[in-house]
């Protein structure tokens, strides 16, 4: 029995037992089998973890589901260094989540539901990072989705919480419908949808072009593009970011484990995995990285001026996913997967922070709270730990992986190397500039809600803050692991992944290095310190600046207009011309036609089909002596 | 006299079966409580699996063949039995006929079929179609107080003696080109003598297409199908709908792929076009159906028109896909017959869709197990429908024909209309008054083995695949 | 030539015999010329040198399930079924593919090649004589589909019983 094959299935028995007894049977005890599962996946990822480190990676098939001539479908896990350090962020962080959502989640009456759905989420996450071929990926890509929607959805008596449900399912629908051409373009050309031999195969296609939509193009960079559509759906990057922010009306763990720590993360994990197609494609990686950088910057700078605790910190999530793919798009996958990893500790720590909060002051707006620094010190203390971490200050997990990834862009060959950096080093000084502000108009100077809510205020169950506990020393100790050898480090993480995406050729020297590392964290204590100005000191600034700027203001505040923009060119439109020809056309049954027509084509005829069938034995017996006649007459004239 | 006993190893189980058969009909006399011989019927086919597993060969000079392919048929046919027994036992309660000779004529059906899967000869396959086709005409018109019944015994045997006088038509006819009735020696003396190209070889195929078209219920030999599934007792619909169906797939395969290998290409062409007009009438004129059973019961067609793929890709990659079909067919219609049937109760139907409406509120269960078989009829992942869909897709397309395949996806989409009917019904209406179920041990014991059968084989295919081709292993 | 003759009056006089049968709307019409259709029936047994087959015939079919039609006939209050004006709706429909269905089974029968006699040669049966050479091979090598023909009986006795007894109503 290998032990590894336990990993997802924990989980997935976790959910069966909640799904099937969760309602009647253990009712309040329902985080009994999730969190236990999740738990024994930890352990056991531990165990793989230092299997992998010695040297032993698994790639092997467990089952054959489907066989056909050259068409081969199997459950195949693919254990190696990216997949080992997917399993400990993935178990890990999970684990903590689901002990903190027992009191999260306590009393709600959907309480089995969501453990069973948090279960059968971690199922098809496990699945989609240990997978060794694409359609398993597949099936855990679609299936995490699929929970996602649950989740999102998870209060759906709430109309907005419905909705948003909707919009994460529908945009990435988008992206999902290019990442499954990816995967069938790749089943084309190769013939296999296994890992090994599709990346083993792939240089011998370099300059291969294939005519797609009337153009030639480049065979690789068109897989990778595709591929990359998934991604960009997935970890919610530019264009198709919009859904990420409105995911907030799920329950805060959901936001933690799914929107934050790993499936948003899948898409730079894929990339990450498909690093030798994407290194073979120069522009495709060129717009990996460019598309992380947009992202980064603008998801940064709205993040400044949002009022929704939990939306500043989904803003922050794209900010910080963008920069995963710069890393990526500039061929420091391993930059990447480190900051992916670090994330997932300070990001899970500041949602369920932010959860701590919420269930405190029972809203979103930091501008109805304040001064909560002494009702709750615990939750306090992490999340100014956890946007310590986040804003990059050294010595902090953040500052390690965030430090790499400028210093990646910096030194890379990459030729939008510069400009990304320079994106890099703008973003580095807004994202302690918001993750502060954050912190200080929730937890300094005086509460500003109502005296029936203050009263209220109350610091979490230990059930909730020893997860945080446990999260804040990640967030602080989880980027020792990487420290660069220009600080005395090793760099084990790099050299750790380095058998599977590789090393990245730089060009620069220690002193080159050291400059741009001082720069960023010059930049990301400006920030800290103009945020500490706005904010405690001179608090009518903001105002004011808010009042003379409105432009900007009003600009950053919607979001840059792009779900008021997709609304205006996709979604009326569509409503318009759908309403135009129903209404306009309904006599002229032109939609109807379509829409309604051919199933009621199908249905009139099926009514006339149906006629033939009178019930009388003469028919019958005449039908088939006819049809007897046909056949026989058929092959007497074929013949 | 030079008489010889004839080597009965081979046939031990149809010898043992009937014994107990016929033990069973005498034993009736004296048993008043029916289930006991419900409960002896299934013993027995219990004890004839064993025997049956260590029986092969060929014997009575060849006229019958006990080989994998049989076998696995054979199977199948248990399966059916076992479970529809099961549902009987209330069943045939209620609908105040329950008599033990039902049970025997089951297993004489059973007899029946199992001689057909093990024909080797066109005579024994003939009597062995009677004897299956004259115990279920019987079983059709089982509850003789209704008309219904009545009616679809009496059209059943009628349109059945007309295929049967096709099927003696044309097996005369290859009696008289070849002068033999062993389907081996059929083949040779064909190349022998030359007759691929004969167009009275190509009537006689044709004549014996009609016949099994008419039992695996083909269009347009299909118009029987539909009245006999909604008069016959709804069990005995279950079990029509899987046995015959099964057996005449199975001397399809034989007769066509054995005798007539060398003559592929003509009836390929004519099975083409029966199995579009059949896939077409069956999902077509499904959705215009109110009555569950008859709805089924063009499913049913359909679904011969989705395995007749697997005999046209006429090759052991096809048949063993075909078979696979056949296995998971069983499986999950007779789970849907076995939902079907807790919905009648004293004085309720429950056979109009309408019936449905809302039955995910007060039966939570019942609703559910009917969704996992409308997605495996409808052939969802990941239930087993969709898994043998997808394997005689593939067959069919990897023998070259995928614009078939398309067209076999295209009617498969259409299916979907009406299964899901019955699942938009059952969940996204309010109920108008509560159905009672009835329920027992023996129907509760079928859904869950078939509940379990079709999502195990939809998640874990290749054992049932393999233990097909396996079967197929020197055919 | 004669012969030839005489079977070509036999084979007529079936299919007429046949469909008179079928048409008539008195069923005891129909049941005596079914006698007479038997009678032919026996007689082309006759020209196949199966007399033993024609003697079956005759005291199978003639003499006992005619009998047995007859008694049914007459028992069944049949006179109200006479009323019914047309028996089958759409005849043309039917004798139209009827008619076409054998144009094109002639026309491909025309490509018929007989296969080489068995072992059972005419001479052979005329001097084994037919009864005994059919009961030899009833019992030997046909003895399997023999075996199911009884199996096929019960199950119709079975059936026959079933249906027709009546029982408890409860």
């Amino acid at each position: 029995m290998k032990l590894y094959v336990l990993i997802p299935f924990l989980p997935l028995a976790a959910f069966i037992i909640n799904i099937l007894l969760g309602k009647e049977v253990l009712r309040n005890k329902a985080h009994w089998p999730s969190c236990l599962a999740i738990i024994g996946s930890f352990i056991i990822s531990v165990i793989t973890l230092f299997d992998v480190i010695n040297g032993r990676v698994i790639n092997e098939d467990l089952y054959t589901w489907i066989i056909s001539g050259k068409f081969q479908v199997s459950i195949g896990f693919l254990v190696d260094q990216l997949t080992a350090v997917m399993l400990i962020v993935v178990t890990c962080v999970g684990s903590l989540i689901h002990i903190y959502s027992i009191g999260y989640m306590h009393g709600d009456k959907g309480y089995y539901r969501f453990f069973a759905y948090m279960s059968l989420f971690v199922f098809f996450m496990l699945m989609l990072v240990m997978a060794n071929n694409f359609l398993l990926l597949y099936v855990g890509w679609e299936g995490v989705g699929l929970c996602s929607y649950f989740l999102i959805g998870f209060w759906y008596e709430k109309r907005a919480a419905a909705d948003a449900g909707k919009k994460a399912f529908i945009v990435n629908r988008f992206g999902d419908f290019g990442f499954a051409l990816g995967i069938f373009m790749i089943f084309l050309t190769f013939g296999t949808i296994h890992y090994a031999p599709v990346f083993s195969e792939v240089k011998n296609f370099v300059g291969h072009t294939v005519n797609f939509l009337g153009f030639e193009v480049d065979l690789i960079t068109l897989i990778a593009l595709l591929l990359f559509c998934g991604a960009v759906g997935k970890s919610a990057q530019i264009p198709l970011h919009v859904w990420l922010p409105d995911a907030m009306e799920g329950p805060t763990p959901v936001s933690a484990l799914i929107h934050a720590a790993t499936m948003v993360t899948a898409g730079v994990f894929m990339v990450a995995r498909c690093n030798a197609i994407f290194s073979l494609s120069p522009d495709a990686m060129i717009v990996v990285a460019i598309v992380g950088a947009i992202t980064s910057l603008l998801a940064a700078t709205i993040a400044c001026v949002q009022n929704d605790i939990k939306r500043i910190i989904a803003y922050s999530t794209l900010s910080h996913l963008g920069m995963m793919f710069i890393a990526c798009g500039v061929g420091a996958y391993a930059a990447g997967v480190f900051h992916l990893y670090t994330h997932a500790f300070f990001k899970a720590l500041l949602f369920l922070a932010a959860g701590s909060v919420i269930h405190a002051v029972v809203h979103n707006d930091i501008q109805r709270m304040g001064g909560l620094k002494k009702y709750m010190p615990i939750t306090y203390a992490v999340m100014f730990i956890g946007a310590l971490s986040a804003g990059g200050i050294p010595g902090l997990a953040g500052f390690f992986s965030k430090d790499e990834i400028i210093w990646s862009a910096f030194a890379s060959h990459s030729e939008v190397g510069k400009f990304v950096w320079i994106m890099l080093t703008a973003v580095a000084f807004f994202t302690p500039f918001y993750s502060f502000r954050m912190i200080f108009l929730t937890f300094h100077g005086k509460f500003r809600g109502t005296h029936h809510e203050e009263h209220h205020l109350h610091e979490s169950p230990n059930v909730m803050t020893i997860p945080l506990m446990i999260l804040a020393a990640g967030a602080i100790a989880a980027g020792w692991a990487g420290i660069p050898s220009v600080l005395g480090g090793g760099a084990h993480f790099a050299h750790f992944l380095e058998p599977v995406v590789g090393h990245p050729e730089f060009h620069g020297t220690h002193a080159q290095e050291f400059g741009v590392m001082g720069l960023s964290t010059t930049i990301a204590l400006i920030g800290l310190v103009i945020a500490f100005v706005f904010y405690i000191r001179k608090t009518d600034i903001p105002v004011m600046l808010a009042r003379k700027f409105k432009f900007f203001y009003v600009v950053l505040f919607n979001k840059y207009f792009v779900d008021e923009l997709y609304n205006l060119i996709i979604i009326k439109p569509t409503f318009w011309i759908a309403r135009k020809f129903l209404v306009g056309f309904t006599d002229a049954k032109i939609i109807e036609g379509i829409v309604n027509g051919v199933p009621k084509a199908i249905g009139v005829f099926s009514n006339k089909l149906r006629r033939v069938h009178t019930g009388i034995v003469h028919h019958y017996g005449i039908f088939m002596a006819a049809g007897a006649f046909f056949i026989i007459l058929y092959v007497l004239l074929w013949r | 006299m030079n008489f010889q006993v004839p080597e009965l190893g081979p046939i031990v189980p149809e010898l043992i079966l009937t014994t107990l058969a016929l033990i069973i009909l005498i034993a009736d006399l004296f048993i008043k409580r029916k289930e006991i011989v419900a409960l002896m019927s299934i013993a027995s086919i219990i004890i004839v699996t064993f025997a049956l597993i260590s029986s092969s060969g060929t014997t009575f000079g060849g006229m019958f063949i006990s080989d994998g392919y049989s076998t696995f048929f054979k199977i199948v046919f248990f399966i059916n039995v076992i479970l529809c027994v099961l549902i009987s036992m209330k069943y045939i309660i209620i609908e105040k006929i329950n008599y033990g000779e039902y049970y025997s004529l089951i297993l004489f059906s059973t007899i029946g079929m199992m001689l057909m899967a093990s024909a080797a000869d066109l005579i024994v396959l003939y009597l062995g179609l009677e004897l299956m086709a004259l115990s279920t005409y019987i079983l059709a018109g089982f509850i003789k107080h209704e008309t219904r019944s009545n009616e679809a015994a009496l059209k059943y045997m009628l349109l059945g003696a007309f295929s049967s006088a096709f099927l003696l038509y044309g097996i005369s006819m290859v009696y008289g080109l070849t002068g033999t009735t062993d389907i081996k020696t059929i083949a040779a003396i064909i190349s022998e003598r030359g007759l691929e190209g004969n167009s009275a070889i190509l009537l006689s195929i044709m004549l014996l297409t009609v016949a099994f078209g008419f039992k695996i219920a083909a269009a347009p030999f299909h118009m029987w199908a539909p009245d006999v599934y909604e008069g016959a007792p709804t069990a005995i619909t279950a079990f029509m709908s899987v046995g015959p169906k099964a057996a005449g797939f199975a001397v399809l395969g034989r007769v066509f792929m054995v005798a007539f290998a060398s003559i592929k290409i003509d009836w390929a062409t004519i099975l083409i076009i029966m199995s579009i007009l059949t896939m077409g009438v069956g999902n077509i004129v499904a959705l215009s159906q109110t009555n569950i059973k008859r709805m089924l019961a063009y499913s049913s067609i359909a679904h011969a028109g989705y395995a007749l793929l697997g005999i046209i890709a006429a090759n052991n990659e096809g048949l063993a896909s075909m078979m696979n079909y056949m296995m998971i067919y069983a499986f999950m219609n007779i789970g849907a017959f076995a939902v079907i049937i807790m919905l009648r109760s004293e004085g309720f139907r429950g056979e109009d869709i309408n019936d449905y409406t809302g039955l995910a509120k007060h039966h939570p269960w019942a609703a559910a197990l009917m969704l996992i078989f409308m997605f495996s009829l409808t052939g969802i992942p990941p239930t087993a429908g969709f898994i043998g869909k997808l394997y005689i897709f593939l067959a069919a397309i990897n023998a070259g024909y995928t614009w078939l395949v398309v067209i076999a996806v295209i009617f498969s989409a259409i299916s979907a209309f009406f299964y899901l009917r019955i699942v938009m019904f059952m969940y996204m209406r309010e109920p108008k008054d509560e159905v009672v179920l009835t329920t027992s041990a023996g129907t509760g014991f079928v859904l869950g083995i078939t509940t379990i059968a079709v999502l195990f084989i939809g998640v874990f295919p290749s054992y049932l695949l393999g233990f097909a081709r396996a079967a197929l292993a020197g055919f | 030539m004669i012969l030839e003759l005489f079977f070509a009056y036999f084979a007529f006089a079936i299919i007429v015999l046949s469909i008179v049968v079928i048409t008539r709307r008195n069923p005891v019409h129909s049941v005596l010329w079914m006698l007479l259709l038997f009678f032919h029936i026996a007689s082309v047994y006759l020209f196949l040198n199966a007399e033993f087959m024609a003697a079956v015939q005759l005291i199978v079919y003639a003499g006992g399930i005619m009998v047995l039609f007859l008694f049914v006939v007459l028992l069944v209050h049949i006179k109200e079924e006479i009323k019914i004006s047309k028996f089958i709706g759409a005849w043309s429909a039917g004798f139209t593919f009827a008619a076409a269905l054998f144009v094109v089974v002639a026309l491909s029968l025309r490509s018929f090649v007989v296969a080489p006699p068995g072992k059972y040669t005419i001479e052979l049966i005329q001097q084994e004589t037919h009864t005994k050479a059919l009961g030899k091979l009833l019992y030997t090598e046909f003895l399997f589909p023999f075996e199911i023909a009884a199996l096929i009986l019960t199950v119709a006795i079975v059936g026959a019983l079933v249906l027709a007894k009546r029982r408890l109503k409860s």
